[in-house]
């Protein structure tokens, strides 16, 4: 994972963008009252990724080899899995 | 153990590159207390979903209650801190012990909004009378929002104590474990908060 800037921006700059695109992505899904259970996962998605950046990307761990470089991964499938299994089984 | 490492072998990144890449940033016994937060964390984002199963109604009601711009505003303050800590990592990095230590200001700052906007929203239910009894959504939303509070406090009282030591001059591009340790743990809290934010406040 390259740290070297793209566009004249620092990686970890690009990254910031995207989680506040997608924080709005959110909240938008969120003021329309949406429901729906594919609306649920997509909005459960976004929180994956942005979470999985957060763990590249902020905390460093993306550069990493071997074990440490996925326990945020790891921990973002179980509680996501877990969410998703609820969401799934309420309707 | 990473200090441990360390003192043995301070160039440790530049003798073995490899070595470097196989351990997390900071302190290694900052990512075993951070492995278990988050743990703790994923047991209550489980009991909040599963107990929503049988309440759906009930939590799809009460969210509606909930102010969703106050919690954009926090989103937005909390993925910002935590940007600012990635500019004081490599500031330090640089050498620039300076600009580390602003970063970190600027972080605490945007913490702050966080604290500040929270506690208008904590302020706002308790003058209605909601508490922890009021019913299984609010329980749920108090229990998991004050959690998370708590450690947006423990983050800040860690980063003051970084930014301190980075303005006396305590770190260097040499050895700045300590504020790479105190960095980890604001992106955990950051981190805890992007999967609360969609689950109490959007996802219904």
């Amino acid at each position: 994972m390259s740290n070297k800037p793209f566009l004249g921006m620092l990686p970890s700059t690009w990254v910031f963008g995207i989680l506040v695109v997608l924080t709005f992505v959110t909240f938008f899904l969120g003021e329309k009252g949406i429901g729906g259970l594919e609306v649920a996962l997509f909005v459960l998605g976004i929180a994956m990724i942005k979470g999985h950046l957060v763990g590249a990307y902020f905390m460093g761990l993306g550069k990493l080899r071997g074990l440490w470089r996925w326990p945020v991964s790891v921990w973002l499938i179980i509680p996501g899995s877990l969410i998703a299994t609820a969401f799934i089984l309420s309707y | 153990m990473t200090q441990a490492v360390d003192a043995l072998d301070p160039d440790r990144a530049t003798l073995d590159p490899d070595q470097s890449n196989r351990y997390p940033p900071g302190d290694l016994a900052i990512w075993i207390f951070i492995l278990a937060e988050l743990a703790v964390f994923a047991v209550f984002f489980g009991a909040y979903a599963f107990t929503r199963m049988d309440n759906v109604a009930l939590f799809n009601e009460f969210q509606l209650h909930l102010d969703r711009e106050a919690a954009l505003i926090n989103t937005l303050a909390l993925i910002t801190s935590s940007y600012f800590v990635v500019r004081a990592v490599s500031a330090i990095k640089e050498n620039h012990a300076e600009y580390c230590f602003r970063w970190l200001v600027a972080a605490m700052g945007m913490g702050g909004i966080f604290l500040i906007v929270k506690m208008g929203e904590y302020s706002h239910h308790f003058e209605q009378g909601i508490n922890l009894s009021t019913n299984t959504f609010y329980m749920f939303y108090l229990s998991l929002t004050v959690f998370h509070f708590m450690h947006v406090i423990m983050g800040m009282v860690i980063l003051a104590a970084v930014a301190i030591k980075a303005k006396k001059g305590g770190y260097t591009a040499q050895e700045h474990t300590g504020v790479e340790t105190g960095a980890s743990y604001w992106h955990m809290v950051d981190l805890v908060w992007l999967i609360l934010f969609p689950l109490v406040y959007v996802m219904r």
